[in-house]
C-alpha cells in the first residue's frame, strides 16, 4: 500500500517534470534561442570542471564561486558572476579560443590571450572541499561516539561507518600490512573515505554533488603520486636492492640493465594504473548516463517530440540502473584504489626472504 | 585533448585538501577509532571465553555442591558417632567414680562405727563392773574381806557373760 502510493508519486512527478521540460524547451525555441545540440560538447561541458556550480532547471544562473588568478600584474580575487556570462572583468574573461576553451585568460593589451596561474574555486575544487568536510564530519562524529559511549556499538549511521572501517583496515589493511599497518592506515583510511565520498557526490546530480571530482585526471594523479611517494619513501633496502640487483641471470642485467629497466618502469606504472583506473571508471560512469540521456534529445530532434517521449522511458530505466551500478563501482573502486595502495606499500616493505627458500 | 591533461589549481587544492584532510583526521581520529575497535573487539572475545568458562562451571557446580553436601554428611555423622562415644565414656567414668567414693565412705563409716562399738562396749564393761563390784560390796561387805580377790573374780565373770553374749 504504503510503497504503491510513492510509486504512484514518483511517477506523478517525472511525468510533471518531462511536462515542464518540454514546455520551456518550447518557450526556448519560440523566444528564438534556437541553439544547436552539440553531444560532444555538453558531455565534455558536464564531465570538465567549470567555474560556477549549475542550478536545477536553469541555464544561465550559476551559484557564484571565487576566481583567484595569478595574472601578469599580480593576484586578482573575483567571484565568478562576473566573467561566466562572457564579459571580460579586470582584464579576465573566460576564453573561447581553441587554445584555453573554458578557462580564464588574461587579455593582453594586443589582443592575445595568456593563461594565468589559476588557483580558482572552480566547481571542482569546491566539490573537493564539501568532500573533505563531510568526510570530516562523518569521521569525527564515529570518533565522538566512541569518546561519549566507550565500548557500546554504535547505531545506525555511524555502524555502517564502523562496518566499512572494519572492512577496511580489520580485512584488508591489517591483513596485509601486519605489524606496519597502523603506520599505513590513517593514510589508506583517509583515501579510502575521501575516494568514496567524492565518487557518490558524483552520482548526485544537483548542488553539493555533480562534481565529477574522480573522473577527473587532476584528483586521481595527486592521489596516485601520494601513494608513489608513501610506496618510494617507506622502501626497504630489500625493496631498492630487487630494483637494481635483482636475482636474475647475470645476463640479464649486466651489460645492458634490461632488468633494472623494467623494475624502474614498474615503480612508475603502479601508481600510474592507480591513477587511470580510478579516472577511467568514474568517468565512463558519467559519460554513459549522459550519453543516455543526451539520446533523449537526440531522437527528439530528429524523429520529434513522439518518439523522445518513447526514449526517455527507455533511457530514464537505463541511468537509473547505471546510477545504480555507478554506486557499487563507487564503493569497488575506492576499495581497489585503497587496496591496490596497502599493496604497493607492502611490497616496499619487503624483508629479505631467501633465507627461507 | 583536456580531460587528460591535470589543471594545475586543481592538483593544488586537491593536494592541499587531501593533506590537511589527512593531518586532521591521522592525528584526531583513526588512530583512536582503530584503538576503540580493537579494545571492543577484544572485549568481546574475551567476554565469549569467559562465558564458555562460566557455563562449564556452573555444569560442574551442581556435581561439586553434591560432593560437598555428601562430605559434609559423612562428616557430621563422624562428629555425632565421636560424641556419642565419648558421652558414654564420660558416664562410665563418672559411674565408676562414683562408685569407689561410696565405697569409701561406707568403709569410713564402718570403722568409726567399729571404733564407736568398742568404745562403748569398753564403758559399758567398765561401768557394769563398777556397778556390779558395788553391788556385790553392798551384798557381801561383811564377808569378803580381800577387796582385791574379789575384784578378779567379778571380772572373770563379767568376761565370761561377754563372751556367752
Amino acid at each position: 500500500m504504503k510503497s504503491k502510493i510513492i510509486t504512484a508519486i514518483v511517477a506523478l512527478v517525472i511525468v510533471a517534470l518531462m511536462g515542464w521540460g518540454y514546455y520551456s524547451s518550447a518557450q526556448h525555441r519560440a523566444h528564438g534561442h534556437t541553439s544547436e545540440l552539440n553531444p560532444k560538447e555538453t558531455i565534455f561541458e558536464h564531465l570538465g570542471d567549470a567555474y560556477g556550480w549549475e542550478v536545477p532547471f536553469n541555464h544561465s544562473v550559476r551559484i557564484p564561486l571565487p576566481i583567484i588568478v595569478w595574472g601578469q600584474d599580480g593576484l586578482h580575487c573575483f567571484m565568478s558572476n562576473r566573467i561566466t556570462g562572457g564579459e571580460t572583468y579586470d582584464g579576465f574573461k573566460i576564453s573561447t579560443s581553441e587554445e584555453h576553451h573554458g578557462k580564464v585568460v588574461q587579455v593582453m593589451d594586443d589582443g592575445s590571450e595568456v593563461r594565468p596561474w589559476d588557483f580558482s574555486i572552480t566547481k571542482n575544487v569546491a566539490g573537493i572541499f564539501i568532500a573533505a568536510l563531510l568526510v570530516i564530519g562523518m569521521v569525527m562524529a564515529l570518533k565522538r561516539w566512541y569518546v561519549r559511549n566507550g565500548m557500546k556499538a554504535p547505531r545506525g549511521g555511524k555502524g555502517f561507518l564502523e562496518l566499512v572501517v572494519d572492512f577496511v583496515y580489520g580485512d584488508t589493511i591489517r591483513p596485509i600490512l601486519g605489524k606496519h599497518a597502523p603506520k599505513y592506515a590513517p593514510y589508506l583510511l583517509t583515501a579510502f573515505f575521501f575516494i568514496l565520498t567524492m565518487n557518490l557526490l558524483g552520482l548526485i546530480v544537483i548542488f553539493p554533488g555533480g562534481a565529477n571530482l574522480t573522473g577527473n585526471i587532476a584528483v586521481t594523479l595527486v592521489l596516485a603520486v601520494l601513494t608513489f611517494l608513501i610506496t618510494t619513501f617507506s622502501g626497504t633496502r630489500e625493496y631498492w636492492k630487487e630494483i637494481f640487483w635483482p636475482e636474475v641471470p647475470m645476463a640479464l642485467k649486466c651489460p645492458v640493465p634490461m632488468m633494472q629497466l623494467i623494475e624502474v618502469l614498474g615503480m612508475f606504472t603502479k601508481p600510474l594504473a592507480l591513477m587511470v583506473r580510478l579516472f577511467a571508471n568514474m568517468m565512463s560512469g558519467h559519460m554513459v548516463v549522459l550519453v543516455l540521456v543526451l539520446l533523449i534529445f537526440i531522437f527528439t530532434n530528429l524523429f520529434g517530440v513522439g518518439v523522445g517521449v518513447g526514449t526517455s522511458v527507455f533511457s530514464v530505466a537505463f541511468t537509473l540502473f547505471m546510477l545504480l551500478l555507478d554506486v557499487l563501482v563507487s564503493f569497488i573502486q575506492a576499495y581497489v584504489f585503497t587496496i591496490l595502495s596497502t599493496i604497493f606499500i607492502s611490497m616496499a616493505l619487503v624483508e629479505p626472504h631467501h633465507k627461507e627458500a | 585533448m583536456e580531460l587528460f591533461t591535470p589543471e594545475f589549481g586543481l592538483v593544488f587544492w586537491m593536494f592541499l585538501a587531501f593533506v590537511c584532510l589527512y593531518f586532521i583526521l591521522a592525528k584526531w581520529a583513526w588512530p583512536f577509532i582503530i584503538k576503540s575497535m580493537e579494545e571492543r573487539a577484544d572485549l568481546i572475545d574475551k567476554g565469549v571465553a569467559y562465558a564458555q568458562e562460566a557455563k562449564s562451571h556452573l555444569d560442574n557446580a551442581k556435581a561439586e555442591a553434591d560432593k560437598l553436601i555428601a562430605e559434609a554428611r559423612n562428616q557430621q555423622a563422624d562428629i555425632l558417632r565421636e560424641a556419642s562415644k565419648m558421652r558414654n565414656e564420660l558416664i562410665e567414668k563418672a559411674r565408676g567414680e562414683a562408685a569407689d567414693e561410696a565405697n569409701k565412705v561406707s568403709q569410713a563409716a564402718q570403722v568409726s562405727l567399729e571404733q564407736a562399738r568398742k568404745e562403748a562396749e569398753k564403758q559399758l564393761r567398765t561401768e557394769v563392773g563398777d556397778l556390779a563390784l558395788q553391788i556385790a560390796e553392798k551384798v557381801i561387805r561383811k564377808n569378803i574381806a580381800s577387796d582385791d580377790a574379789q575384784r578378779a573374780l567379778v571380772d572373770q565373770y563379767l568376761s565370761e557373760v561377754e563372751t556367752k553374749n
